[in-house]
């Protein structure tokens, strides 16, 4: 009997479950008062048990209540429980019951929706296991993760969860990252690789090098910035409690003069009750909150419910090209010999050449091999995955034009047209054509020179982001028209990688400055501009537009706390996505504030036309505050 | 001189956005407290105290005195 009741008196002390045991008790009162009302005509028994359900469901209320006067507030539950009180008084006890009742389960139900949507954000920090393995001269040990130091050694086996940002040691898997980048497709990680804590190594045990730990981690600042978002008032949200601010006192106001002027107790008392701006003041927020939950669990951080609003507004956006639109590093996509011999007398078929398109990446590769120029690091890198390639003797660049190499009594020249011009060397018509074919086609090109002779050239190309093409044309699909492309390219290279993704409005040979001036220009225009960028040399643009977009930011914490909306991943369909979920949000804020004041009017009308009573009052107002949570909620799969 | 610890409590279950001055208020105006904040969207309240004179347990007992649960979160 006593471990019965202390084991009540605990379940009491619980605020979940007491709303639970008050909700029950004063739920069944109601249904048996109206059984002794209607079935047994017992008038008297009905309404006692209909006191009896107002006090149950009005403890609550009325602590509430109380401790906010203590604090020197007043608050929604005052005004309930006055209007409950007052109904007890003028003997309608079964308003009474039902307006508290009613504000009960409304609350309870709000909490439990709300507990739902708040998932995300719950789920993302559970995600990090409490504890690591960490390895010591051979012997492992299990330590809590938040207390890793940088360059211990952490041993994770398969299936289990990395418990630190960190390099890959030793072995071999794939992890499963979609926790910080959305993605659900693993990566393979080998010796060398960076992995984040939180994420999901899956086949392989591997031993992680630690960098960062517990609070340090892109998890960790990941789930820190979701929330600041989330907290961070909209707009619309500012406006709305301005005028919450006024709307319930004014409630009371209107009610205290309807008073003096009807001398109609239940009119004022009903007025109270639909005092509460619930609908109103949880419009927006349930809206922020579902929308930045929805964009995070796919890798997209966006800074709070402003930038939502403006994202949402997005009609501009500019790509800086280079490691966005493109993989922002070029590679050879051509390469041309220049000797070989055709078989005369009717054989149409090629011999083969004297000198191969293998020997011409060959000699480029050696007399590149001392440059560090981009282009002369994707030469080397082809030429190397083709054959070994030695350094050369000697070596002497021109900036802007080519190098000159000595290799084993030979002589070579890698450099664009003119340099072979300065250098004497004949370009005759085929060579011409492969130039004009190449460049036709947006790439760089690149002649090579061997003894005084030409012997071939290439091709080079800074590949789009194979998903160019398609985040291209959703961004047109939901309406963002004016697509433009900033780059320091040439016009024909431009041009082409334009043509490749989609874009028509080009800006060639650029320079950070003039990329700042477009952005501007946009906005003159009358646009909003969003402006897309790696986040490395454009900050200036990215801080003028009105949306900045980093891409890739999974690695680099300056964009995670900077950038308007971070992509945590490099996945360029990331930024339809993004702007789509901000255009739905934006449009649940504005359904839901409609629905929240047509019911305010609704009301208001309603109780001075007599049509609503204070239990009627209280169901539409708790329908409305639900009917708003719900409809925040469909952000979460709504496509 | 006394020390102050930061700790951070989550409740998922606030319900209305009048409920955060219930629970900030409470916290505020116990001794050994120096700074409650309560954000309601993301549910997170901060709390700056002293160890001393206000355990976790305090904490957790006032939020829940407030009307809601709460639990003590790492970050």
């Amino acid at each position: 009997m006593m471990t019965l009741f202390s084991q009540f008196t605990s379940m009491f002390k619980n605020p979940t479950s007491r709303k639970k045991i008050l909700l029950i008790v004063s739920g069944i009162s109601i249904l048996s008062g109206w059984f002794f009302f209607g079935v047994m005509e017992a008038t008297f028994t009905g309404n006692a048990l209909m006191i009896l359900a107002a006090l149950v469901a009005g403890y609550e209320i009325i602590q509430k209540a109380w401790l906010g006067l203590k604090n020197r507030q007043t608050n929604i539950e005052l005004l309930v429980s006055i209007a409950a009180i007052g109904g007890l008084l003028i003997g309608i006890y079964w308003e009474s019951a039902a307006v508290t009742f009613l504000f009960l389960l409304g609350g309870w139900l709000e909490s439990r929706t709300l507990q739902n949507t708040r998932k995300t954000l719950k789920n993302l920090v559970e995600l990090v296991p409490e504890t690591a393995t960490i390895v010591r001269e051979d012997e492992t040990e299990t330590i809590p993760a938040q207390e890793v130091e940088k360059d211990m050694l952490v041993q994770v086996k398969p299936g289990g969860r990395i418990p630190v940002d960190g390099k890959v040691e030793s072995g071999e898997s794939s992890v499963d990252e979609s926790a910080i980048t959305g993605e659900s497709i693993p990566v393979d990680k080998k010796q060398g690789s960076k992995v984040f804590a939180g994420t999901i190594n899956q086949n392989g045990r591997i031993f992680v090098r630690a960098g960062k730990a517990g609070a340090d981690t892109t998890l960790a600042k990941i789930i820190r910035r979701v929330e600041e978002a989330q907290d961070a008032k909209a707009p619309t949200q500012r406006f709305i409690e301005r005028f919450a601010r006024w709307y319930t006192p004014g409630i009371v106001g209107l009610s205290v003069i309807s008073f003096i002027i009807t001398q109609n107790i239940e009119l004022a008392i009903t007025l109270l009750v639909i005092g509460c701006p619930g609908a109103l003041v949880i419009s927006t927020p349930i809206s922020v909150i579902t929308g930045i939950g929805r964009a995070a669990k796919e890798g997209i951080l966006i800074k709070g419910g402003e930038y939502l609003e403006n994202a949402g507004k997005i009609s501009a956006l500019a790509f800086d090209k280079t490691g966005t639109l493109t993989q922002g590093k070029p590679k050879v996509t051509e390469v041309f010999s220049l000797q070989s011999k055709k078989v005369p007398d009717g054989f149409e078929k090629e011999v083969e050449s004297e000198i191969t398109e293998d020997e011409v990446l060959y000699w480029a590769g050696i007399a590149e091999s001392g440059s560090e120029h981009p282009l002369a690091k994707a030469i080397l890198e082809e030429a190397r995955n083709r054959q070994e390639v030695p350094e050369a003797d000697s070596f002497q660049s021109y900036t802007g034009f080519g190098v000159s190499a000595g290799y084993l009594e030979n002589e070579i020249l890698v450099g664009n047209p003119s340099f072979m011009k300065e250098k004497n060397i004949r370009v005759d018509d085929e060579a011409l054509q492969h130039i004009e074919a190449l460049s036709g086609k947006g790439r760089t090109v690149v002649l090579v020179a061997k003894n005084g002779e030409l012997i071939g050239g290439l091709g080079l190309f800074d590949t789009i982001r194979p998903d160019a093409p398609s985040a291209i044309r959703k961004l047109r699909e939901i309406g963002i028209e004016e697509l433009v492309m900033l780059t320091g390219d040439t016009d024909s290279t431009a041009q082409s990688i334009a043509e490749e993704v989609g874009i028509k409005t080009i800006y060639s040979r650029m320079f950070p400055e003039d990329k700042h001036k477009i952005i501007e220009q946009l906005k003159a225009d009358g646009h909003r501009v969003a402006m897309v960028g790696d986040g490395i040399n454009d900050a200036l643009a990215l801080t003028d537009a009105d949306i900045g977009i980093a891409m890739g930011a999974a690695g680099t914490d300056v964009a995670i706390e900077s950038a308007d909306i971070a992509l945590m991943a490099d996945d360029l369909t990331k930024i339809p996505e993004a702007l789509s979920i901000s255009k739905l949000t934006l449009r649940n804020i504005r359904q839901n504030v409609v629905i929240a004041l047509i019911t305010v009017a609704a009301l208001l009308t309603g109780v001075f036309a007599g049509e609503v009573h204070m239990a009627g009052g209280m169901l539409i107002h708790e329908l409305s505050v639900m009917l708003v949570i719900l409809n925040g909620m469909r952000l979460k799969w709504m496509k | 001189m006394k020390t102050l610890t930061k700790t951070i409590l989550r409740s998922d279950e606030l319900n209305c956005p009048s409920c955060v001055n219930n629970i900030e208020s409470n916290l505020n105006s116990m001794e050994g407290i120096e700074k409650a904040t309560v954000k309601f969207n993301s549910g997170k309240i901060e709390v700056d105290h002293n160890p001393e004179l206000v355990t976790e347990d305090d904490l957790l007992a006032a939020v829940q005195q407030s009307g809601y649960s709460a639990t003590v979160s790492p970050f």
